[in-house]
């Protein structure tokens, strides 16, 4: 009968915690803002701005302890899949939802920039001491095979001042879908017909020669452990473990090192074409001090939001991060967002709403 | 003869020294993991890890107090869905159904369930709990692992109540009681403690399920009862430090595993020592 006792404890205790996570009045009903109202916000998506969402997530929530939101970085394909059946209230993507998913949808959906990435090629060539450059057909053709020493006569020409060794090339890449492969392929589909005939643009792809490493950890060992192997990588994660990154040669012809500033610029060259809905690619953009490897991530929301609260509190968040959160982006190395397009967002914000009514 | 003799001596000897050498192996292993788990993750199992809620990526401090806690909740309701379930098909199998055409049907559909894949269950799950209340949810996820338990449940028991003698049966149908008496009152007290040490390794087996909560119960950066809102796990938690790039995170995916192991072996010896009654298991 011991058995039964416990079992009533059990249910007895279920049934306090059901109870109980509803209306939580000793925290909530003392607040000063009376219409504050306890939500829990569900997002879930792209790994690549977690570690920023998260810290984002921290400070926001210290200011507005009515508010919890609860981040989990799944990926972006998978982000994007359950923010589509509105399983979570915002989801989270590196690569911007193509026209058949978002007229699959069931609302309006509305992309949110948050900040920018941007991709560098790191390499291993232990001759090697100073910064090799790149050019973008160059990339290209190293992806493809074509180019397989790194002493090939077109690597030779663009580094006249280093002395490139006669090793083979071992190509690196994602074995996982993600955003990083999303945009390094955007711009080789960008530079390079062909890349954009045979290989193409995604999360994954069919990579013609290399091997796979999961995550950027992943292809940053195996690049560190290979010598003579090229591989790439998010910025944030390249500075942040102090890999050895190529200069790249960017549309007007200057070579530039990733940085966030070259992020920026490459953001700012292509604001004036940004699109309304805000889905756009930064790959190869034009400016002297562009990084052409770049690109936006996302924060997917519904335009008609279907509860008023968690919609309100999501829209203040995002209005939050955007204005507020740009000194904590340059910290973790994020490009934050141009002016031009923050007022664009600005726009979208200010577009949710509830019964035809803004939410913000 | 004598060249015969020694030749079976030597056959013998070699195949009890290889039951041997598998004995010490299994139980070597055993200790090799459990001593692994707890050397990374002993210095990390402070105060912290079980009261705090976690820190921001890359962020120092933080503990997983709310995946204990959501990981317990999980438990509990696979539990209250598995264990009812998992009996009640057992005692079917085995009393009611036992020959009949029904009961090889019910058995055959128990033995596919244990062999569908964990995952498949979480899916199963998600596009009929999560899609239609339009969260991920602890009730989802104690469903998934719930539905997991029943096969392992009722086939132990099964097994179980066929150990119980056919006399203790006719005994008590000889005096009078009604059948549904004797399973009650006879068998099922009879066969208590290997039908509870089979729920136990059915919880244990469910305890490290990641895959079925990926669509079910998600997680849950906060500290969060609540059985509608997405709920924090030890193995969900594992896996997600321990596939981070930060030091500090894998240290505290080894506690989460120290803390899981820890949980688990408890549950199966207090079992063995409160479980009353005679063990038809050895």
């Amino acid at each position: 009968m011991r058995i039964r006792g416990l079992l009533v404890v059990f249910i007895l205790f279920l049934l306090w915690t059901a109870g109980g996570c509803g209306g939580q009045p000793g925290r909530g009903g003392g607040d000063d803002a009376p219409e504050a109202k306890k939500v829990l916000i569900n997002g879930a998506g792209a790994s690549f701005p977690n570690p920023l969402y998260s810290r984002w997530i921290a400070e926001y929530c210290k200011l507005n302890k009515n508010v919890r939101i609860n981040y989990q970085s799944i990926g972006s394909g998978a982000g994007i899949q359950q923010f589509s059946q509105k399983v979570i209230d915002f989801g989270g993507t590196d690569a911007p939802m193509p026209d058949d998913q978002l007229a699959r949808a069931p609302g309006e959906v509305l992309h949110i920039p948050t900040v920018m990435g941007a991709v560098a090629v790191t390499y291993n060539i232990p001759e090697v001491k100073g910064k090799i450059k790149l050019s973008p057909d160059v990339l290209a053709d190293i992806y493809q095979g074509r180019i397989a020493k790194w002493n090939d006569r077109r690597l030779e020409e663009l580094n006249t001042e280093v002395k490139l060794p006669d090793r083979s090339i071992l190509v690196v890449h994602r074995s996982d879908g993600s955003g990083t492969t999303n945009i390094f392929t955007d711009y080789l589909s960008s530079v390079s017909p062909e890349w954009r005939q045979k290989v193409g643009q995604g999360t994954a792809v069919d990579w013609p020669v290399g091997v796979g490493g999961k995550g950027n950890e992943g292809v940053s060992r195996q690049v560190q452990a290979t010598e003579g192997s090229i591989g790439y990588v998010e910025l944030a994660y390249a500075l942040l473990n102090r890999l050895p990154f190529a200069l790249l040669k960017n549309s007007s012809g200057q070579f530039v090192e990733p940085s966030v500033e070259g992020t920026i610029f490459a953001a700012a060259g292509a604001a004036s074409n940004m699109p309304d809905d805000l889905r756009v690619s930064i790959v190869n953009a034009p400016g002297h001090k562009a990084y052409p490897i770049a690109g936006y991530t996302y924060i997917l929301v519904y335009k008609e939001q279907g509860d008023p609260d968690k919609g309100r509190e999501l829209a203040r968040f995002l209005w939050w991060a955007i204005h507020e959160g740009d000194q904590m982006a340059n910290d973790l190395h994020y490009a934050p967002l141009p002016g031009e397009v923050q007022k664009k967002v600005e726009e979208k914000l200010k577009s949710i709403h509830f019964k035809g009514k803004s939410l913000l | 003869m004598k060249i015969l003799e020694n030749h079976r001596l030597i056959w013998s000897r070699l195949m009890v020294g290889f039951c041997g050498l598998s004995t010490l192996l299994i139980s070597g292993l055993l200790l090799l993991v459990l001593g692994y788990i707890t050397l990374h993750g002993l210095p990390g199992a402070n105060l912290n890890f079980f009261t705090r809620l976690p820190a921001p990526v890359g962020m120092e401090g933080g503990g997983l107090a709310q995946a204990v806690a959501g990981s317990f909740i999980l438990i509990g309701l696979a539990c209250l869905i598995g264990i009812p379930w998992g009996i009640g098909a057992g005692i079917f199998l085995s009393e009611v159904g036992k020959d009949s055409w029904w009961g090889e049907g019910v058995r055959f559909a128990v033995d596919v369930l244990s062999g569908v894949p964990s995952i498949i269950t979480g899916i199963f799950v998600y596009s009929i709990l999560v899609v239609k209340l339009q969260s991920f949810s602890a009730l989802a996820g104690g469903v998934a692992l719930g539905i997991i338990m029943v096969p392992l449940v009722a086939r132990n028991t099964e097994g179980i109540l066929q150990l119980v003698p056919q006399g203790l049966r006719e005994a008590a149908l000889a005096l009078g009681l009604p059948f549904w008496k004797v399973i009650l009152k006879i068998i099922l007290p009879t066969a208590a403690r290997g039908i509870g040490i089979g729920v136990t390794l059915a919880v244990a087996g469910v305890a490290g399920e990641t895959a079925p909560l990926f669509f079910t119960s998600l997680s849950n950066n906060y500290w969060s009862l609540g059985l509608l809102e997405p709920i924090a796990s030890l193995p969900m938690e594992i896996f997600r430090y321990a596939t981070a790039p930060f030091a500090a995170w894998h240290e505290l995916a080894w506690t989460g595993a120290l803390v899981l192991i820890t949980i688990v072996v408890s549950g199966m010896l207090l079992a063995r020592i409160l479980l009353p009654g005679y063990n038809f298991r050895r």
